[in-house]
C-alpha cells in the first residue's frame, strides 16, 4: 500500500476498521464529519455505515451492536454529545460487550460556530475512559487502543480530537484492512446489567462503574499510555501537556532554550488520557518539581487535579495555568501560550513583542457568509421579508426564530430575516415561548429538514398539543447540506444507502392534525410570498414546506441548464438586485451589472426582482 | 527546522488546492508535512486558509505569529488577516484579485486599497512579491487557472523552491489532474517563468 494523505479524522476512520469495527453510526457535525463520511465512500465489506436521525440515535444503535458483541463506532461534534448523553450516561451504568467507542470532536476556537465546549467534562461526569491523539498518526494508534481497552473493562471509551487533528493532513502508510469476521451475535438476558429496575441494581451498577474506570487507571499506567519523563534533578521545573498541546512544546523549548532555559531542568508529563487522569504520575512530579505549568484548552480540568493531588502529596509551589490567571479558558492555543507559560514557570523575561506579529485584520472587509448562488433558501427569506411587509408590518415586530444550518444564513445581510439560534430543532419550541409572553405579532420559525428529522418534531407535535398560534417554515432542500450534504431521512430514495427508504415531510404534517398545510417553490417568489402572507393571518399551527434541492447538490448532477443574460440597455444600475438578493454570482464590472454565469445557477430570484426586465433566464423545454 | 507556509484567499478560489499541492509535493519527496485547512462552510465566499508546517513529524498544527516563511494571499483585502504571522524579511506573495464583499460592492462598508495592502505588508517586515492579475495569461482563448500561475510563481520567486523540488510539483500536478494535466502544467509553467517585478 502506497503512502497517502489522510486527515484525522480519515485516520480514525481507517483506525477502526483495523480494529475490526462491524457498525458504524453517526450524525453529521463539523468537524468530526469526515470520519464517518469516508467510511459510507470506502463502503468497507461486513460493516454497517450509517447516517442516523441523531446523535442518541445513533448512539443507541451502536450501543445495540455492542451489546450483541460486535464492536462499533459512534461519530459526532461535541453539540451531538449532548444530544445523545442521556443514553450514554445509561450505558455507562451498564457496561457493554463488544468494544464501544464514541468519537467526539471539539472545536476549540469555534471555527465552525457553535457554542465552545470542552467534552473532556462529559467523560469526567460518566466515569469513562477519553483517549485525546495529538497528531493524525496517534489518531490511528489510539482508536485501536480504544476499541481493545472498552473491551477489557466493558466500558464505552471516548475518543476526542479537536479541530486542529481531526482537519489536519498527513502522510501515512496505512495497510488495507481485512474485513471483519462474521461472528454470530449474542443475545444475552441479564436484567441486572441491561435494565434499571430498582435501586439495588443501579447501586451496584455504578459500582461497578466506578471498578472498571479503575481497571482502565491500571491499564494505562501499564501500558505507559502517559509518558512521564523525570529531569536528572530534582527541584526544578514540571511540565504537564494534555491532548493537542503536547504537539507544541519542543517548538516552546526550542525557543526559550536560546533565552537560558535549561532543557534538562524540565520534568514532562504528556496525558494522552484524559479520563482517568494519571495521578500517581502527576504525584511524581509534584516530588521532584517546584514549580508546574499545565497546558490544556479550555476547561482547566488537569489543572483542578493537580491542585488536588498537591494538597495530597504536600507540594508548596506555584502552579502555573489558568487558574493562577496566566490563560484564558477560550479559544485554542498556540505557540505564544507555550512560550508564555514556560517562561512564567522557568522565570525568563519574554516581551511580549517578541513573540506577536504585526497585525492589520482589523482594516479588511468584513465577509459575512452568505447562502450560495441559486440557493433555495434564499427565495424563502425574500419571501417571508416581503410576505412581512405585505402585512403592513415592520421586520422589527415579528420574531423569526431560526435554527441550525445553511437556513441560519438568513440571519446575514441582506436578508437580516432571523433572530436567533440555539440548537437543532429549538426554533419551533422557542417560538412557543414568545407567543406564551404574550407577542401578538405573527410569530414564525424557520428549520431545515434534517434538523426537523433530528429534534424538530417533538417541538411541532408539542405545538399542535397546545394550540400554540405559529407558523413553521421547513426549509426543505433535500439534504443535510451546511455539514457537506449528507443524506437525512428526507433525502430521495436514490441517495440513500443501500435499501434505504425516503421519509416524506409532505406526509408527516397532515398526520400531525395539522389544518393549514402549504408547499412552496422558493424560486417562485410570487407564489411564496402569497402563501406565507396568507399563513400568518390564519389561525392556529401553521406548516409551510419550502421544497427546492440544495443548488450545490443539484449542479452536481445536472450542471447548469439554461441562460441568463443582462440586458445593459434595460438595466438602470439601481443594484436592486443586489440589494435585495446578496447573491455573489452578481457583480459590477466596469460600471455594468455582470452575472458570473459560472456560478449563477439559474433560479431566476434576480429576475423577478428586476423592475425593468433587465435580467433575462431562460430555461430548457 | 520547520518551514510553515501560510494561504489565505476567498472560497472558490482554489486556495486549497495550492495547500494540496504542496502537501502532495512534499509526500512525493518523503518530506514531512502538516497540512491544516480551514474551510470555514460550504458557502462561496467566505475566507479560506490553510497552514502548512512542513520538515518535522510531530508539530502544532497552527503557526505562530512571525513564523511564516511564506505568505500566499489570493484576494488583497484578506491579505491584511496574515500580516501577524510572516516572519520578518520573509516572502509574502500577493496575488492582486479583488473580491468585493457584497456590502463593498453596494458602498456600504469601504474596502482597503491595494496600497494600504502593500503598506501594511511591508511595515509587518515581509518582502513583497506583487502580482497583477491583469498580467494572466491565457491557454486557448480562456484564461488559466490563476492559482495555479500563483503557485508556479511561488516556486520559483520565493523560498519555498529551496524546500520543494519543482519538477516534483509537476509530478503532483499530473497526478492530480490526469486528464486536464497540459492546461494545468502550462498555468504553472507560466508562473514558474513570469518576470518578477
Ligand atoms: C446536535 C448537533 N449535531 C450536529 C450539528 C452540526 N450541524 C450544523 S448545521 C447541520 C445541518 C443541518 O441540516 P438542515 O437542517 O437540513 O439544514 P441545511 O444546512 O440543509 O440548510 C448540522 C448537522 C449541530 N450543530 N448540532
Ligand atoms: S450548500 Fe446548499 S443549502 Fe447550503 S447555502 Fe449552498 S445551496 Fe444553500
Ligand atoms: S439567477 Fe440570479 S440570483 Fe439566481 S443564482 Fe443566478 S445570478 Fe444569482
Amino acid at each position: 500500500m502506497a503512502e497517502q494523505i489522510v486527515n484525522g479524522n480519515e485516520a480514525l476512520a481507517l483506525g477502526a476498521l483495523k480494529a475490526g469495527v462491524r457498525v458504524v453510526t453517526g450524525y453529521p457535525g463539523t468537524p468530526s464529519t469526515r470520519a464517518l463520511a469516508s467510511l459510507l465512500a470506502m463502503n468497507p465489506e461486513n460493516v454497517h455505515v450509517e447516517w442516523s436521525t441523531n446523535e442518541k440515535v445513533a448512539f443507541e444503535i451502536a450501543t445495540g451492536a455492542s451489546w450483541a458483541g460486535l464492536r462499533a463506532l459512534c461519530t459526532m461534534k461535541m453539540s451531538g454529545l449532548n444530544v445523545a448523553y442521556d443514553s450514554l450516561i445509561s450505558v455507562a451504568h451498564s457496561g457493554i460487550v463488544g468494544g464501544l467507542v464514541v468519537y467526539v470532536a471539539d472545536d476549540v476556537g469555534a471555527n465552525a460556530g457553535m457554542a465552545e465546549q470542552d467534552s473532556r467534562g462529559f467523560a469526567a461526569l460518566a466515569d469513562l475512559p477519553m483517549l485525546e491523539p495529538a497528531s493524525v498518526k496517534e489518531t490511528y494508534q489510539l482508536v485501536q487502543t480504544a476499541f481493545q481497552i472498552s473491551e477489557e473493562i466493558g466500558s464505552p471509551v471516548f475518543i476526542r480530537l479537536v479541530t486542529a487533528v481531526a482537519n489536519s493532513k498527513n502522510v501515512m502508510n496505512i495497510p488495507p484492512a481485512e474485513p471483519p469476521p462474521l461472528k454470530p451475535p449474542l443475545l444475552i438476558k441479564d436484567i441486572q446489567k441491561y435494565t434499571k429496575a430498582g435501586s439495588a441494581i443501579c447501586l451496584a451498577q455504578h459500582q461497578d462503574l466506578l471498578n472498571r474506570l479503575e481497571k482502565a487507571r491500571h491499564i494505562f499506567d501499564e501500558m505507559q499510555l502517559n509518558p512521564l519523563h523525570l529531569s536528572p534533578r530534582s527541584g526544578k521545573v514540571g511540565i504537564i501537556a494534555s491532548g493537542i498541546t503536547r504537539a507544541y512544546l519542543g517548538e516552546a523549548i526550542d525557543f526559550l532554550e536560546n533565552l537560558g532555559l535549561q532543557k534538562e531542568d524540565l520534568s514532562i508529563l504528556e496525558i494522552i488520557a484524559s479520563n482517568p487522569l494519571p495521578l500517581d504520575q502527576i504525584q511524581q512530579v509534584l516530588n521532584h518539581t517546584q514549580s508546574v505549568v499545565v497546558f490544556e484548552e479550555l476547561d482547566p480540568l488537569v489543572e483542578r487535579e493537580v491542585y488536588i493531588q498537591a494538597q495530597r502529596c504536600g507540594f508548596k509551589g506555584n502552579i502555573f495555568g489558568k487558574l493562577n490567571g496566566l490563560f484564558s479558558k477560550v479559544g485554542a492555543y498556540e505557540l505564544i501560550h507555550f512560550i508564555k507559560g514556560l517562561a512564567a514557570v522557568c522565570e525568563i523575561e519574554v516581551t511580549e513583542e517578541v513573540l506577536r506579529g504585526f497585525h492589520s485584520e482589523e482594516l479588511a472587509a468584513p465577509r459575512p457568509i452568505t447562502v450560495c448562488a441559486g440557493c433555495p433558501h434564499r427565495g424563502t427569506y425574500m419571501a417571508i421579508n416581503q410576505a412581512i411587509r405585505k402585512l403592513r408590518l415592520r421586520k422589527e415586530e415579528v420574531m423569526v426564530t431560526g435554527d441550525i444550518g445553511c437556513t441560519i444564513l438568513g440571519m446575514n445581510p441582506p436578508f437580516n430575516t432571523i433572530w436567533n439560534e440555539i440548537s437543532m430543532g429549538a426554533s419551533i419550541a422557542l417560538a412557543q415561548g414568545f407567543v406564551h409572553a404574550g407577542v401578538k405579532t405573527p410569530v414564525i420559525a424557520t428549520m431545515g429538514d434534517s434538523t426537523f428529522f433530528h429534534a424538530g418534531i417533538p417541538g411541532l407535535v408539542n405545538a399542535v398539543q397546545h394550540q400554540v398560534p405559529l407558523t413553521l417554515i421547513i426549509m426543505d432542500n433535500g439534504w443535510t447540506a451546511m455539514t457537506g450534504m449528507q443524506a437525512n431521512p428526507g433525502t430521495d430514495a436514490n441517495f440513500q444507502n443501500g435499501e434505504g427508504k425516503s421519509v416524506d415531510i409532505a406526509q408527516i404534517i397532515p398526520s400531525l392534525s395539522i389544518e393549514h398545510f402549504f408547499t412552496i417553490d422558493p424560486y417562485n417568489l410570487e407564489a411564496s410570498t402569497a402563501t406565507i402572507q396568507n399563513a400568518l393571518t390564519l389561525p392556529g399551527v401553521k406548516v409551510i414546506l419550502a421544497r427546492r434541492e440544495c443548488a450545490i447538490q443539484a449542479q452536481r448532477r445536472e450542471g447548469r441548464p439554461g441562460n441568463i443574460t443582462v440586458n445593459a440597455d434595460l438595466c438602470n444600475l439601481c443594484k436592486l438586485c443586489i440589494t435585495i438578493t446578496g447573491c455573489p454570482a452578481i457583480s459590477i464590472t466596469n460600471g455594468k451589472l455582470e452575472i458570473d454565469t459560472e456560478l449563477c445557477s439559474r433560479c431566476g430570484l434576480c429576475a423577478e426582482v428586476c423592475n425593468f426586465d433587465a435580467i433575462q433566464l431562460e430555461m430548457p423545454g | 527546522m520547520i518551514y510553515n507556509v501560510y494561504l489565505v484567499g476567498v472560497g472558490g478560489q482554489g486556495v486549497l488546492t495550492i495547500g494540496e499541492l504542496i502537501a502532495e509535493t512534499a509526500l512525493l519527496d518523503k518530506i514531512p508535512v502538516n497540512y491544516y485547512p480551514t474551510e470555514g462552510m460550504a458557502q462561496r465566499g467566505g475566507l479560506v486558509k490553510a497552514q502548512i508546517r512542513i520538515g518535522q513529524e510531530f508539530v502544532g498544527p497552527h503557526i505562530p505569529e512571525k513564523n511564516a516563511d511564506l505568505i500566499v494571499a489570493m484576494e488583497v483585502s484578506e491579505a491584511l488577516r496574515t500580516t501577524q504571522f510572516i516572519k520578518p524579511g520573509s516572502d509574502f506573495l500577493l496575488w492582486g484579485h479583488i473580491w468585493l464583499p457584497t456590502a463593498s460592492l453596494l458602498g456600504k462598508q469601504g474596502y482597503p486599497g491595494l496600497d494600504t495592502v502593500k503598506e501594511k505588508i511591508a511595515q509587518a517586515g515581509a518582502k513583497l512579491l506583487y502580482l497583477d492579475p491583469a498580467n494572466l495569461p491565457t491557454y486557448q482563448g480562456s484564461a488559466i487557472p490563476d492559482n495555479l500561475y500563483v503557485l508556479g510563481a511561488a516556486v520559483r520567486n520565493t523560498s519555498l523552491g529551496k524546500i520543494l523540488n519543482v519538477e516534483t510539483m509537476g509530478k503532483a500536478i499530473e497526478n492530480r489532474w490526469p486528464k486536464a494535466a497540459e492546461k494545468n502544467l502550462y498555468a504553472f509553467q507560466c508562473g514558474f517563468e513570469m518576470a518578477s517585478d
